[in-house]
């Protein structure tokens, strides 16, 4: 079976508060000149390499695990699935 | 002589004045907590960077604060070859500043630890440890999530052979052991100094070891640290 | 014309529309129903709460303030809070737990105090499940890092697993604050004209109706419930905590109130209510950070590090430069008012007009209670067997779950930053810091017992006081006042009403017994799974403070010399029901729990500590989760020392087996480590104070503990107790 690069991207919601991308923007970004960046969210990047039959299933299996695992807490979280590349 | 350290508190600082207690009750000497925005190298002859979480932390444990207009003013004094310290999050900003070699990682336990260690010094050079004999086991206490030294293979080289290694994580006999390695450090790496001796950064708080009603053994090692830079004050230039 | 969401009674409503002549609108009907919810209103344990004592001529500020607070003489005062944030941690437990601690710091920085530790008592399910752990995991890493970012210590905790907290874990927090009396403020309007301000972070759709969501039990569709649980800021919350102790040592500061539960609602209502004033505020000069909110969002918003405070107008400029200097965002609200009236402008518009007294002074609800059935069921249980091989079984109480060492979690906690701790966690039965201005300490504790409030919730709620105040003594401290947080399931059902309302009486009767006042409390109502009806065991968790008033006098249960003599004060009498022992061991929640009994307790401690403080005694433990065993088992392994031990010699009940004299959990006892010159005087000094006392044994320097009964032998390497005991969390949680 083909393996799929598959990076899962977890975020807080986008309603919910992002301390940590807030502080960089302001106490970082815009103090040191960079005001063209209007805004910074923060997250968690997973890179996983998936055995699976199709990009459909790689991302099920990926979402899976996240789910089950608790990886991403629904409550708190939004998560992005992608496909980056396939090996034979 | 009036010997005046500034003890430099960036937002989210907050072992500031428990570094200022130790100078000022315990030490004796004259003592002031710095709000960075405040900060000049000219009135100081000596500056510390305390423990805590500047910035909260966030991105990476220091990386904020190094940007920050007051270090180009730590970075004066540290050209002057005045005593520069840098207690955990200190050290922290210290490394990312690029004042002090290499990076602190997240500890390989991936959870904050809080517990009492032991550290042997390696080196009396230091504006921080000229009052130490190399090889004395001094027990203080770390409390830290991000501070796994690490320095690729030949940096680490250059700091042996430059003497820059300050402090080691060791067992209570002086022994570097990897169970006496809180963090994963490499080398059992807990604190280095530049070239020239006068900025010394460390992950252990030797403010919180520096009265013995506060130590579970009834030491209190982390004096030395505070009298060594007193002594390299007094005496003038390393 | 009610919004759907309103979760008020008939009744309530009707009251409303009665005593307001009108029909409330939308935003009005929002603060009502989150006043009047049971987690602000307190309306079900009110008349309960009143048979508190509350009084001290040292209790500077009691109940119905942010927090209470205590004189410790020399100008100084300590401030004391306790709450809870079970039901946000149960489905977020990491923030949950964090948000949790940002609240209570806020209460005590509203009081004029600046916070000097935290202590956190947790209560979870099985280790072997695994959403338990989880839930554990997360809940310490929330605490952690928040608690660590603002640069407070947690000094103090407890952990305890029990199958009833599955779904509905426990998260309480308490905090220890250091204020100058001078600089106490209270939580109220002053002056008419007084400038009420915003400060901290800005406001968003968070938790909007958190409060009435607390007051609702978990469901299925809990984990959907999406803006319940908010993400806490800690570094915006330490440079609040640096801009406030800034500005109350200036004086600048006037009143100050936590937006917390019920928000800016709850702030403006009971501010106002308190100091008979009114308020006009226009609530579009608040910094919000979502677009479009309206003003019921505006007034309902729980977004978390803000607070409100109240300043004569001539300190404007002061406070602001106070705020600017730290970067931390404000806003100026409007003005105290004599109107009596909470008047909100949005865009000059009036969208709510409210006597302030009506809205937050719930009325009263009468609750029933009814003995449920099990209390007198369970008492009745068989006596299980004795095992045959006792050191093993010690061995195996010492590594389960609710005894064995918790390092792994207070490891994971600073407790050392802002050089107060003096007893760290592990060492002592309670945290003891130093108040070095003034050359004194105060001691710190907080704890619960669910299985013996569970199987008696009298003498179980009054077991705890007195198990925090035995923990107090036992490090040198005088216990001074407690706080305390009721976690009960839903008042509703008439049987954990009765719980509740036992609870409080046992509660009242040894506070009472014990002379020592409660300054504050709260209640944690509805921990219950909806799905499977099952409550949690009652809990009453206790935070005390305790005063020491030379460093000469702090002690720890580390075992110190060869040679000196072991102690037992207390009777043991074999009322095993809630025992640890009978728990894990035998599998029981079941038989004669202890009664407790404020007489005995009183000699007990009061011989302690006179004991300590003539330096007769040198170490000192309370005995209670798995009794004597386990007591004398933890001070050999932290001293390091070995025991010798003639089990007669305890003072006890006829009839007693060997396992009910080792394990039993009877209240009012201690053991303690005594030079042999100071002998005579303790035995002459037990007598003065009433004390049952009774030498036990001695330190000795063999690696091993070992207990003699008659014939009988037990004995215990030093070696294995340590790991049992150090390794036995670890053991039990999977994938730690």
């Amino acid at each position: 079976m083909p393996i799929y690069k598959v990076e899962v991207l977890i975020t807080n919601k986008p309603l919910a508060k992002d301390p940590e991308g807030e502080t960089i923007h302001r106490d970082l970004l815009l103090r040191s000149g960079f005001s063209c960046v209007k805004k910074v969210r923060v997250g968690k990047l997973l890179m996983m390499d998936i055995e699976a039959g199709s990009e459909e299933e790689a991302k099920e299996k990926a979402f899976k695990a996240c789910n089950d695992l608790r990886i991403y807490n629904p409550v708190a979280h939004t998560y992005r699935i992608e496909i980056r590349g396939v090996e034979q | 002589m009036n010997l005046r350290v500034a003890v430099l508190k960036f937002p989210g600082s907050n072992c500031d004045l428990d570094v200022v207690h130790v100078l000022r009750n315990v030490i004796g000497i004259h003592a002031e907590l710095v709000w960075h925005k405040e900060f000049t190298s000219n009135d100081w002859d000596a500056v510390i960077l305390p423990g805590g979480f500047s910035y909260g932390d966030y991105l990476r444990a220091g990386i904020i604060a190094a940007h920050s207009p007051a270090m180009k003013h730590v970075k004066e004094m540290a050209k002057e070859g005045k005593p520069v310290l840098g207690i955990c999050n200190g050290f922290q900003i210290l490394v990312e500043a690029g004042l002090l070699p290499g990076s602190l990682l997240p500890n390989n336990t991936l959870t904050f630890i809080c517990k009492w260690v032991n550290i042997r010094t390696e080196t009396n050079r230091t504006a921080f440890t000229r009052k130490i004999k190399p090889g004395t086991v001094l027990k203080i206490p770390i409390a830290h999530k991000e501070g796994r030294y690490y320095i690729d293979e030949k940096e680490l080289r250059e700091l042996e052979e430059n003497d820059q290694i300050v402090f080691r994580y060791c067992d209570e006999n002086g022994n570097l052991s990897e169970d006496a390695n809180p963090n994963g450090s490499i080398g059992n790496i807990a604190g280095v100094t530049n070239l020239e001796g006068n900025v010394v950064g460390l992950m252990p708080h030797p403010e919180r070891a520096s009265e013995k009603i506060l130590s579970p053994y009834g030491t209190e090692d982390g004096k030395l640290l505070f009298l060594s830079m007193v002594e390299t004050l007094r005496r003038g230039a390393l | 014309m009610i919004p759907e969401y309103v979760s008020l009674t008939e009744e309530e409503v009707r009251l409303i529309r009665e005593k307001l002549g009108r029909e409330p609108n939308l935003v009005e009907w929002g603060m009502f129903d989150v006043m009047w919810s049971e987690h602000i209103s307190y309306k079900s344990s009110k008349p309960l709460i009143k048979l508190l004592p509350t009084k001290a001529d040292y209790v500077i500020v009691g109940p119905g303030q942010d927090a209470g607070v205590i004189d410790i003489g020399d100008g100084y005062a300590i401030v004391l809070k306790i709450e809870s944030h079970n039901h946000p941690s149960a489905i977020d437990p990491y923030n949950g737990a964090a948000t949790g601690v940002g609240g209570i710091i806020r209460d005590i920085l509203a009081m004029g105090g600046k916070p000097i530790a935290l202590l956190d008592s947790l209560r979870f399910g099985p280790p072997t499940d695994p959403h338990c752990v989880w839930l554990l995991k997360n809940v310490v890493r929330g605490i952690a890092d928040y608690g660590n970012c603002i640069g407070v210590p947690t000094v103090a905790g407890e952990v305890e697993f029990d199958e009833s907290f599955r779904v509905n874990c426990l998260v309480n927090v308490g905090c220890v604050g250091l204020a100058r009396k001078d600089h106490i403020i209270p939580s109220r309007f002053i002056d008419e004209g007084d400038l009420i301000i915003v400060v901290g972070g800005s406001t968003g759709r968070d938790g909007i109706r958190g409060a009435s969501f607390a007051s609702k039990t978990l469901g299925p569709e809990s984990e959907s419930d999406r803006p319940a649980v908010q993400v806490g800021d800690p570094f915006t919350e330490k440079l609040l905590i640096d801009a406030m102790v800034e500005a109350i040592e200036k004086g600048y500061i006037k009143a100050a109130k936590d937006l917390g539960g019920g928000g800016l609602t709850c702030a403006v209502t009971e501010m106002a209510a308190d100091g008979d004033k009114g308020v006009e505020i226009e609530i579009s000069n608040l910094h919000l950070r979502e677009e479009g909110m309206t003003p019921y969002e505006i007034m309902l918003s729980e977004s978390q590090e803000r607070m409100l405070i109240s300043i004569h107008p001539k300190n404007l400029e002061n406070v602001k430069r106070i705020f600017e200097k730290y970067d931390l965002p404000y806003a100026i609200l409007g003005k105290v008012t004599n109107t009596g009236r909470v008047i909100v402008k949005f865009h000059g518009e009036v969208v709510a007009d409210l006597p302030a007294k009506l809205v937050a002074k719930a009325p009263v609800i009468e609750r029933k209670a009814r003995k449920p059935e099990y209390i007198d069921e369970l008492r009745k249980i068989e006596k299980p067997e004795q095992p045959d091989d006792l050191s093993d079984t010690i061995l195996r109480l010492l590594s389960s779950p609710n005894i064995a060492s918790k390092a792994w979690v207070y490891t994971q906690y600073d407790h050392e930053v802002g050089v107060r701790t003096v007893v760290k966690p592990g060492q002592g039965d309670a945290a003891v810091l130093r108040i070095h201005e003034i050359e004194k300490a105060v001691g710190i504790t907080i704890d619960g017992n669910s299985k013996h409030t569970y199987l008696d919730p009298y003498n179980g709620a009054a077991g705890s006081l007195a198990e925090a105040c035995r923990n107090l003594v036992a490090v040198g401290a005088k216990p001074l006042a407690f706080v305390d947080e009721a976690n009960f399931g839903n008042p509703e059902k008439p049987e954990i009403f009765w719980q509740f309302s036992q609870a409080f009486h046992g509660l009242s009767m040894m506070a009472k017994g014990l002379n020592i006042p409660c300054v504050g409390g709260k209640v944690s109502f509805y921990n219950e799974d909806e799905t499977t009806g099952t409550s949690v065991k009652p809990t009453m968790v206790i935070a005390a403070v305790g005063i020491i008033e030379t460093y000469n006098w702090i002690r720890t249960m580390d075992l110190k010399e060869p040679g000196n003599l072991i102690g037992i004060v207390g009777v043991t009498k074999g009322d095993m029901g809630g025992s640890e022992y009978y728990y894990w061991i035998h599998k029981i929640v079941g038989g004669e729990p202890p009664k407790a009994d404020p007489y005995l307790e009183k000699s007990s401690m009061n011989f302690v500590l006179e004991g300590i403080k003539r330096g007769y005694i040198v170490s000192a433990h309370d005995i209670s989760h798995g009794g004597f065993a386990t007591a004398i088992c933890e001070m050999a392994v932290k001293g390091n020392k070995g025991v010798i031990i003639d089990l007669e010699k305890i003072p006890h009940e006829k009839g007693l087996r060997l396992d009910e004299i080792l394990f039993s959990e009877s209240y009012a006892r201690f053991l303690v480590e005594i030079r042999r010159d100071s002998v005579k005087d303790l035995i002459k000094l037990a007598r003065e104070k009433s004390a049952i006392f009774g030498l036990i044994g001695r330190v000795t320097s063999e690696k091993n503990v070992v207990m003699h009964y008659g014939e009988k032998k037990i004995v215990l390497n030093l070696r294995d107790a340590r790991d049992s005991l150090e390794n036995g969390l670890k053991k039990h949680l999977r994938g730690v």
